[in-house]
């Protein structure tokens, strides 16, 4: 990306002092996305369902929240996938499943040749040294009556990383590396900023050296301003230590200069996957649409002239009880009636690039008829069509060398 | 070279102030907040001293009590009490005497500045021992309650609901002739099968409002997010509750603890006086039973386990305030 596509954004960001792209990091390429790049964490169809009890004495489970249902992704070695969607759709809890501080209701998670959704509480302990997380409010996740060096110091005593006495110099080393007064470990953490606090947090994660980090939304509670900063300071240690992201956000423009590959996520499954080129400038999925269109960061000539600004009406359904078909079909502007009676599968249609969308296009250019009827062996409104077979589709979460071309409707190789 | 005293001065004085407030800001945790905060509160200082030297007498019970030349259970009805079973020597019918400055007890003869300061020792010993063991039994269950969701969560608090419906006067009633009778022939053992029973009870009763309350806090604070923090670290699950959450808890335990030492300081001499307590080593509460028929003729010998009670219960109670109010943020004075 060019000098001149960044500098609106950030004045759009607001009176940011520093840019998401500091003079610093022009010189840096911008991280680039290998869909060849070795995978550090494979995600395969996830799930975690809650269980909603009835109140009283003999709690029967009446019904599950579907929190997480069948997400497929890959995260690679030291990049960064950013995973995107509104408040409620699952983005934490995938977090945290990963972290194991839930426990799947199915899939798999491998990372390192291990199934970290199988694992006991027991095996996951040494994991952890690997797997660390950040999390969003820095001012619940420290806690208050332990000083900065007992906080930054606890990975390092329970897993027995350096001899007790070296402890406290290499807290030091980490308070400096996340550029905070190294002697300052003694103090409380009310007596730092909201941006202060977010380096602490970081500090901690970074203390076990993990291969991957998930980071729950650790900008979203800090200032504008200050959020570029941690940006810019997680990208510092991310190049520093080689360390993979699941960077999690609820806007695109955060993630923007962070990921080369983004996520979108709808109620619990991924609408649109792919690297950062096609899922901004090309997005085909409506619901990514409506986000880009919302996120002020993003350049307006890109997808075919000034956009408008999708409003999305009604509200994130319950996912106690989700839409049957396309889970976006109630706040849909192309809805048809395949959409209700078919589920869209997450179809790879580029290189890098997957979306679940029967009308799958970008923005105006919607097809007459739904691209993956064909594919599923049914009829235009949805309906089973004696005359074709469906396909089996590829389940593998990071990308095949063979897609769905949808200008030709069949299956195009590298 | 001779520098003027003012030039060597200078820097000293730019400097100092940093230091301190460097000092002042590292290190003040929200428990040395409070202590500052108490500090600052006459009554607490006034009464915390009260308190002090009650807990000096009941230590140092035997060694006062030497210093008077009295001793605990010395008396001998046949050459300490008249005809009338009242006292030979010091009030109600001699003068103040040196030998016994609260008197002598009717009947036995027994000194009363001894029974009195024994008496201090047992009610804060006993007040002590049930506060600080029912304090530990409340902050175990009540942590293993708040964490452990689920049935063990439901059997434990519907433990905890059982036992405050039980009446605890009841249960002492009970049990008092059930203990006399089993230790009746051996009065050395009784004494202590007493003091024992009375804490047990004491201890049995009191831990329940602590468990629920500590219940309720970890409930609250397991979902902050530092408690996920160390549960991704690895952090064990008893170090989260003894490390991560426990110091959270501060406020509480110590406000309990602060409330529960007057209520069984009160208990005590409760069911002493009622008969149910103790009976074998010197208590308050006894002394007050034994004392109440002489009141007419004999009142020093009421006043003296009275004025006891009535000063350590007021202190502590007030004390008990002062530390809610120090560690609670809502009361900025
Ligand atoms: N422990 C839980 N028990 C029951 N339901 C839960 C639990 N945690 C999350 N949920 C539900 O699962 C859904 C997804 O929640 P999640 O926290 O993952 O959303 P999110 O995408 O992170 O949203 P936000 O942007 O608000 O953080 C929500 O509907 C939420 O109510
Ligand atoms: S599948 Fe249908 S409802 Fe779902 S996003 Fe595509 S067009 Fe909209
Ligand atoms: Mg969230």
């Amino acid at each position: 990306m060019t000098e001149s596509e960044v500098a609106p954004a950030s004045s759009a960001a607001g009176q940011a002092p520093e840019s998401y792209e500091s003079a610093e990091h022009q010189s840096a390429a911008p991280p680039r996305f290998d869909r060849h790049a070795e995978a550090i964490l494979s995600v395969t169809d996830l799930k975690k369902y809650f269980p909603v009890k009835s109140s009283g004495l003999v709690r029967r489970t009446i019904g599950h929240v579907q929190a997480v249902d069948g997400v497929s992704f890959e995260v690679r070695k030291g990049s960064a996938l950013g995973l995107v969607g509104e408040s409620g759709c699952g983005k934490s809890t995938t977090g945290r499943l990963i972290t194991r501080l839930y426990d799947p209701t199915a899939g798999s998670m491998m990372f390192q040749g291990k199934d970290l959704a199988t694992l006991s509480h027991k095996a996951m302990t040494p994991m952890r040294k690997e797997v660390q997380m950040i999390f969003q409010d820095p001012y619940s996740s420290l806690n208050p009556r332990h000083t900065v060096g007992t906080i930054v110091g606890t990975p390092l005593r329970v897993h027995n990383v350096v001899p007790d006495k070296q402890v406290l110099g290499r807290v030091r080393e980490l308070l400096e590396v996340v550029g905070l007064n190294p002697e300052h470990y003694n103090r409380y953490p009310n007596e730092f900023s909201g941006g202060q606090r977010q380096r602490i947090g970081i500090a901690r994660a970074l203390a076990l050296q993990p291969k991957l980090l998930v980071a729950d939304e650790p900008v979203s509670a800090l200032d504008v301003s200050i959020q570029a900063q941690v940006v810019n300071l997680l990208r510092d240690v991310q190049q520093e230590f080689n360390i993979a992201f699941l960077f999690i956000a609820h806007d695109l423009a955060v993630v923007r200069h962070f990921c080369p590959e983004i996520a979108v996520m709808y109620l619990g499954k991924i609408v649109e996957i792919g690297d950062r080129e096609s899922v901004y400038d090309h997005a085909h999925h409506p619901y990514t649409q409506a986000l880009l269109s919302a996120s002020p960061d993003v350049k307006q000539a890109a997808i075919g002239g000034r956009r408008e600004r999708i409003r999305l009406e009604g509200d994130v359904p319950s996912p106690i009880n989700p839409p049957s078909g396309c889970r976006f079909r109630t706040r849909c502007w192309l809805a048809q009636d395949i959409c209700a009676k078919q589920e869209p599968p997450l179809l790879q249609i580029g290189k890098s690039h997957k979306v679940a969308c029967h009308f799958a296009s970008e923005l105006n250019q919607t097809p007459p008829r739904p691209v993956t009827t064909g594919l599923l062996g049914v009829d235009d409104q949805g309906n089973h069509d004696a005359g074709s077979t469906p396909t089996t589709l590829s389940t593998n979460p990071g990308y095949d060398d063979e897609w769905y071309d949808l200008k030709s409707k069949s299956f195009v190789k590298a | 070279m001779a520098l003027t005293p003012l030039e060597m001065a200078a820097p000293d004085v730019t400097q100092l102030p940093d230091q301190e407030k460097e000092a002042e800001i590292a290190g003040r945790s929200p428990l040395q907040i409070a202590l500052a905060r108490l500090r600052s509160d006459k009554i607490a200082m006034v009464c915390s001293a009260i308190v002090l030297i009650f807990v000096l007498i009941a230590i140092f019970a035997p060694l006062i009590a030497k210093l008077f030349g009295v001793e605990v259970r010395a008396g001998d009805p046949s050459s300490d009490t008249d005809i009338f079973n009242f006292p030979v020597i010091g009030p109600p019918d001699h003068g103040f005497t040196w030998k016994a400055p609260l008197g002598l007890a009717p009947n036995t003869g027994d000194d009363n500045l001894a029974e009195w300061l024994y008496g201090a020792r047992t009610s804060l010993g006993i007040a002590t021992v049930s506060t600080a063991v029912s304090t530990l039994i409340g902050i175990t269950i009540g942590l293993v309650a708040g964490f452990s969701r689920g049935w063990l969560d439901r059997v434990i608090s519907f433990i905890i609901d059982t036992f405050l419906a039980l009446p605890l006067l009841l249960i002492a009633l009970a049990l008092a002739p059930i203990i006399t009778l089993r230790f009746a022939d051996q009065p050395t053992t009784l004494k202590y099968a007493q003091v024992i029973a009375l804490t047990s009870v004491l201890i049995f009763f009191g831990w329940m409002q602590l468990a629920r309350l500590i219940r309720g806090e970890v409930l609250s604070l397991r979902e902050r997010e530092f408690v996920q923090a160390a549960r991704v670290m690895g952090v064990p699950t008893r170090l989260i509750l003894f490390k991560e959450l426990l110091p959270n808890m501060m406020a509480p335990i110590i406000v309990s603890i602060s409330l529960g030492l007057p209520f069984f300081v009160t208990a005590e001499a409760g069911f002493s006086y009622l008969g149910i307590g103790i009976v074998g080593v010197p208590s308050w509460g006894q002394t007050v039973n034994k004392a109440v028929e002489y009141f007419d003729t004999y009142p020093l010998y009421l006043y003296a386990p009275v004025v006891g009670i009535f000063l350590l219960v007021v202190a502590l109670n007030l004390l008990g305030d002062a530390i809610r109010d120090a560690f609670d943020p809502k009361t900025r004075r």
